[in-house]
């Protein structure tokens, strides 16, 4: 405390540690605070089980293991294998930090359909009809569970390829579609895909949430789909990546990245606020001491700066814990279930499943229903309502710069964007991948 | 390295594989390259020990900006007729106001936990991060070393006296005990040298092992692999 910075960073969340670690690379001195004794904020992985029931205030009734085997993510997302957050970790070096699994399988339900994206072609040849495109294997059902006719197969591989090929800087690629204009309602009738295939392609693929995706333009569909089958193709078994030991390996992993470039750690700072001058501008942040750290700028996550943020919606999560994955049912409605059945407590024969929406009624956990319906008996059962807040402004005014709170998808996509447009309003700069390049071997020393 | 990407894709397939392997003892290609973390109270030259590991320099004045965005390195060894590596791991100074993260922790073969010899206060809250390291690292071995340093500050020294206490109270976690100056340049390479032995001894010794556990009816494969030159493991 009682030092000047550049930059200070409230919550140790996962875009507040890439954008610390950004900063730090770029020369700022930065300050990076949290009111947790932990790293990650809400994108923390809880270790051991008991803070678990202690964050939900629940009672443990029975042992489930080793304490020290459960990592349980707090937001449940992965990776894609080829989308923004690897392409940050390889440029960043963060990635020797960390060790990846490559997840198993992904399954969507969607009005008494299931779809799954199978785990490898052998799986994909023995319960589904499959399309193979270079780097890509697909299975379909149709809504009688029937496989899918060879008509409709073709028309889908015809779709596939040409969203393999599509370039949205390259008019060529188009097919005299117009990907800013066309929709992606005209671009499924375009190629004549029946609504079982498309309900198949927006949900499996694109991972969208609802149908609104339809009545937009349809290059993000198409940039979805080039992204799906582009992180399959590098790994060839699932498009997922994720890290062994829960996501909130990822947080620390960039805080790292801050740390050796000069970032200064405080945690357990639970009295961290913003203090700010008669113009609304920010002039740093005290602790509960009243020890303050000057800066020139905050960047903070919402509950840092609660009142200069908006509600937006809400996230229903229901953490639950089984002694039995998944049985493979039928009937659900509209919900997207990501099951990471965590490798680090599978020997003791416990799986972790995470249901999450968006939430639509006034009883969320309702909502939850036909996801939690899937899961079979459920030993223990964590349900939490969170608030997702934006801010109000842009923070160039006061100097304070607040990231949105994470939404309900399935990846990190969303993630990287929200952190690329802080970054660009801080520094008035585009956020360059390249820029940070991380050297391993300045020393001169042998290495592989 | 231009190939960091490909780096972790290894070990994405290690880990699939891992559990599909049989268990046969065909190993990772290339040469073991054990994990070790430097452990210790800030200040007691940590980042010292890493840097005379890195490139065998030393620097007088306490300015951190020397090891930026360096905070691993990895160094050949040789153990009788095997080729081997040891990583070392910085803490990039979290330490000093925080937590280090359990992430750090994370596949660590050994903990190389370090004290200032001239400050007593480094020496005596040794205990704690044992605690830790046992804790957030499972199954590390741990070696203990004491840095020879000036800037004690006449704060007390430690003696051989509360050495051998410490020694005699949780000498049976320590799989090695070490004396050197990061300074003056001593100690160093032999400790590096007997932490590489003692970390692919006992790792072959858990291949002798697993060894045994072959089920009868399976050929081991061991013999085309080894074939008379190293013998490591993952």
């Amino acid at each position: 405390m009682d030092e000047k910075y550049d930059v200070i960073v409230l919550g140790t969340g996962l875009k507040e540690c890439i954008l610390s670690g950004m900063l730090s690379v770029d020369g700022k001195k930065v300050l990076h605070m949290d009111r947790n004794k932990y790293y990650g904020g809400e994108s923390a992985s809880l270790t051991p089980l008991q803070d678990v029931f202690d964050k939900f205030q629940k009672k443990k009734t029975q042992e489930y293991g080793r304490e020290r085997d459960w990592n349980v993510d707090l937001i449940p997302k992965f990776l894609m294998a080829n989308g923004q957050l690897v392409k940050l970790l390889i440029h960043t070096g963060v990635t020797r930090y960390l060790e990846f699994k490559s997840v198993e399988g992904s399954y969507v339900y969607k009005d008494k359909k299931i779809y799954k994206v199978p785990a490898d072609e052998k799986e994909a040849l023995s319960t589904c009809v499959y399309c193979i495109l270079p780097g890509i294997s697909i299975c379909a059902r149709d809504k009688y569970g029937a496989l899918m006719g060879i008509f409709e197969k073709r028309r889908f591989r015809n779709f596939l390829q040409f969203a393999q090929d599509f370039d949205e800087s390259d008019p060529k690629t188009w097919k005299d579609l117009d990907p800013n204009k066309s929709t992606a309602k005209e671009l499924y009738e375009k190629f004549g895909l029946d609504a079982n295939t498309q309900d198949f392609t927006g949900h499996a693929l694109g991972l969208y949430l609802n149908d609104e995706y339809m009545k937009g333009p349809c290059k993000f569909l198409l940039q979805r789909c080039k992204l799906y089958s582009d992180s399959l193709a590098r790994y060839g078994k699932s498009p997922y990546l994720y890290p062994l030991y829960g996501l909130g390996e990822l947080p620390q992993g960039f805080a790292r990245l801050s740390a050796i470039y000069g970032g200064t750690y405080m945690l357990d700072k639970p009295g961290a606020q913003i203090v700010y001058d008669e113009q609304g501008k920010v002039i740093g942040v005290k602790d509960e001491t009243g020890a303050m750290a000057t800066c020139d700028a905050v960047v903070c996550d919402p509950s840092y700066a609660v009142e200069k943020c908006k509600k937006v919606g809400q996230v229903v999560r229901a953490i639950c814990i089984m002694n039995h994955p998944v049985p493979n049912t039928k009937d659900a409605q509209s919900v997207q279930i990501i099951i990471p059945q965590n490798q680090v407590n599978r020997k003791d024969g416990y799986y972790l499943a995470i249901v999450s929406t968006t939430v639509e009624t006034s009883n969320p956990e309702a909502e939850l229903q036909p996801g939690l319906g899937l899961l079979g008996d459920v030993l223990e059962k964590f349900v939490s309502v969170s608030d997702l807040y934006e801010p109000v402004d842009d923070g160039k005014e006061s100097k304070v710069f607040i990231t949105r709170s994470y939404d309900a998808t399935t990846h990190f996509e969303t993630t990287c964007d929200d952190v690329v447009r802080t970054y660009k309003r801080i520094t008035d700069r585009d956020f360059d991948f390249s820029r940070v390049k991380h050297n391993t071997d300045d020393s001169g020393q042998t290495q592989e | 390295m231009a190939d960091i990407p490909e780096g972790s894709v290894t070990i994405l397939t290690n880990g699939i594989c891992r559990e599909q392997r049989k268990p046969s003892l065909r190993m990772a290609s290339g040469v073991p390259n054990y994990k070790i973390i430097l452990c210790g109270e800030y200040g007691v030259g940590k980042s010292s020990i890493f840097r005379r590991f890195l490139n065998n320099t030393f620097v007088q004045d306490n300015s951190k900006k020397s090891t930026i965005g360096l905070d691993q390195c990895t160094r050949p060894f040789r153990v009788g007729d095997a080729d081997v590596k040891l990583t070392l791991w910085d803490t990039g100074g979290m330490e000093r106001m925080s937590f280090i993260g359990s992430s750090y922790y994370r596949g660590a073969h050994a903990a190389l936990l370090c004290y200032n010899s001239s400050n007593k206060e480094t020496f005596t809250i040794l205990s704690q991060y044992i605690l830790d390291i046992v804790m957030n690292a499972e199954g590390a071995k741990i070696f203990l070393c004491g840095n020879v340093a000036d800037g004690g500050d006449g704060k007390e020294k430690v003696e051989e006296a509360d050495l051998d206490s410490f020694m005699s109270e949780c000498g049976d976690v320590l799989s090695g005990v070490y004396t050197v100056s990061c300074k003056d340049n001593w100690g160093l390479d032999e400790m590096f040298q007997d932490m590489a032995k003692v970390l692919h001894m006992d790792a072959m010794s858990r291949m002798t092992i697993r060894r045994d556990l072959i089920r009868p009816g399976e050929t081991p494969e061991l013999d085309d692999e080894a074939h008379g030159k190293k013998k490591g493991c993952c």
